[in-house]
């Protein structure tokens, strides 16, 4: 476990050095912003939240291992006594706690709102909210990291998961419009824009929780086995 | 000690590495030597972990790579080649970070790398960006990584390329040094960085073992052909011709021609000639003088050329890449 917080540290580090994590960062906090005259309150946020990490979380987790195989140290890391499942954890949880810091400016909306409404606002919706987010992004970046270790270039990393997360996103909630009762109640199941909406009103179902935290756990297990069958290769 | 038994490797059609074993014991400088393209970077990602073989086994410090993997990584300090780093980190950080992927509490983290950035010299670049530093204090920086958790084998590969001559005698003095109660396995395809530095010598070529042995071993078991350089001087308008003329009288030589490259007075009778004698001759030297001394040459030099690492090195490989293509019906 120290070694996985290893890896995680020097990721979130190196995400901090570099432009694109702050870019990233500010794209969020500019992006996300609240459209003054609306009602006070943040589903309109985490709605747009779910699309605006689309192109977020692949700027993120696309150096994760892509850059490692680009510059050859994969080759200390997977020679050093770490097993493959800690290093891709590792590298997830250091993406992830970099989403957590991007979000966390983004608090001082709730500090606007609190302000601007006369009565104290309801609280439910603004806190399922943020988890909702938070698992959609951890979702989105458990795809990049998935990504990241089938290419050692950053480019097509980014590429893969945009195309992935944008292809899920737009199936699901255009297809939704336009099947029969029966597809749809299976298509509501995957939707990650669906269970957003749930989040964002203040509707926290464990069902959603669960789903969305076991979808990232599996695609964090295939990227480790994608990384250890280089091993074969 | 590193144990290797009949490991391979295949690449889709291509086989790397076939059916390879050797051993290294402790205090020893073993050189794994081959052409580009030989096996021995898949050979040594093997032994490190990187890659698993499709067959045979490996262990390391006596654990097996394959059924404890990390228990035997824990036991190698591997310099890859052009010692890739994180170019965003300094010496310092990176070396922390290295200590803490081997599970060495924050005390002991410290001391090591104190240790050996002492032992590297990198004193003075400890806390510049790994980015910033030139390519000889890179592959210091990797050197020091790989010293870090005491290891007791320690695989190089390439452990001189690109330093400046200066820096490739130190790092030479500080293998040495190294391998005095460690296991060391040196990559290389420099012959006379095998020849200096290494105890043994593992010839790899087309993915087999070629040779095994010292130096001095290899040398001898399969000598070639023997050279003699002589300078002799005679009447400067009759040029080479004599000394050719009185060489070629002896018997027992293979072949007697001028040398490419004249002595710059050979305006003045000086002149090089190159004999080549068969592997069984006896020591050739003393007719050759006796000849010359006959004919009335004067002789200034005289050097007998014993068979080098680099043409049996030479051969072997050649004779590998013949028997690989005749297999494959190339």
């Amino acid at each position: 476990m120290k070694r996985v917080l290893a890896i995680a540290a020097r990721e979130l580090d190196g995400l901090f050095r570099l432009p694109v994590g702050w870019i990233v960062a500010g794209v969020v906090f500019v992006g996300e912003t609240l459209t003054p005259g609306q009602p006070a309150t943040m589903r309109y946020f985490f709605v747009v939240g779910t699309w605006m990490l689309v192109p977020v979380a692949p700027a993120i987790s696309m150096r994760l291992l892509s850059e490692e195989f680009r510059s050859g140290t994969i080759e200390p890391l997977m020679t050093a006594p770490v097993g493959d499942v800690a290093v891709v954890w590792g590298k997830y949880l250091g993406a992830v706690a970099f989403l957590l810091l991007m979000l966390a400016p983004t608090l001082v909306f709730v500090v606007v709102i609190w302000g601007a409404s006369d009565r104290m606002p309801d609280l439910g919706p603004i806190v399922g909210g943020y988890l909702g987010l938070v698992l959609v992004g951890m979702v989105y970046l458990a795809v990049g990291t998935l990504t990241s270790t089938l290419t050692s270039s950053q480019t097509l990393s980014f590429l893969g998961t945009l195309i992935v997360l944008v292809l899920a996103l737009l199936l699901s909630e255009l297809a939704l419009a336009r099947v029969g009762p029966d597809l749809a109640a299976v298509l509501v199941e995957l939707s990650i824009p669906a269970r957003m909406r749930a989040f964002a009103k203040g509707v926290v179902d464990l069902r959603d929780v669960v789903a969305l935290a076991s979808a990232s756990v599996l695609l964090v297990t295939v990227a480790a086995v994608s990384l250890e069958s280089r091993r074969w290769r | 000690m590193i144990v290797v038994r009949e490991i391979s490797k295949s690449y889709g059609k291509v086989r790397a590495v076939r059916s390879v074993s050797f051993e290294v014991g402790t205090g020893r400088i073993a050189g794994l030597l081959g052409p580009n393209g030989a096996g021995k970077t898949t050979t040594i990602r093997m032994i490190t972990g990187t890659l698993t073989p499709d067959a045979g086994s490996i262990s390391v410090a006596g654990y097996d790579v394959g059924r404890a993997p990390t228990r035997a990584r824990g036991q190698i300090g591997y310099l890859p080649e052009s010692a890739p780093l994180y170019p965003e980190l300094t010496p310092a950080g990176y070396l922390d970070h290295r200590g803490r992927l081997f599970g060495m509490p924050r005390a002991e983290r410290r001391k090591a790398a104190e240790r050996v950035i002492d032992r590297c010299a990198l004193g003075p670049m400890r806390a510049r960006r790994i980015g910033a530093l030139s390519k000889g204090y890179r592959q210091r920086v990797g050197l020091a990584a790989a010293l870090l958790h005491d290891p007791p084998v320690l695989v190089l590969d390439e452990p001189t390329n690109g330093l400046d001559p200066s820096q490739i005698r130190e790092t030479r003095s500080l293998i040495r040094e190294l391998a005095e109660d460690r296991t060391m396995l040196l990559c290389t395809h420099i012959l006379p960085e095998v020849e200096r530095t290494c105890d043994r010598v593992i010839v790899i070529g087309s993915g087999r073992v070629l040779a095994d042995g010292t130096p001095a071993e290899l040398t001898e078991r399969s000598p070639g052909q023997q050279r003699y350089l002589i300078e002799a001087r005679t009447n400067p308008s009759a040029g080479v011709e004599p000394v050719l003329a009185t060489l070629r009288s002896l018997s027992g030589l293979h072949d007697v021609q001028p040398d490419d490259a004249q002595p710059d007075d050979a305006a003045s009778g000086w002149s090089r000639v190159v004999v080549t004698a068969n592997p069984d001759a006896p020591d050739l030297r003393e007719p050759i003088a006796g000849a010359a001394a006959d004919a009335g040459l004067f002789v200034r030099e005289l050097t007998r050329e014993r068979q080098t690492l680099e043409s049996l090195f030479v051969r072997l490989v050649d004779q590998a890449r013949e028997r690989t293509d005749a297999e494959t019906g190339s």
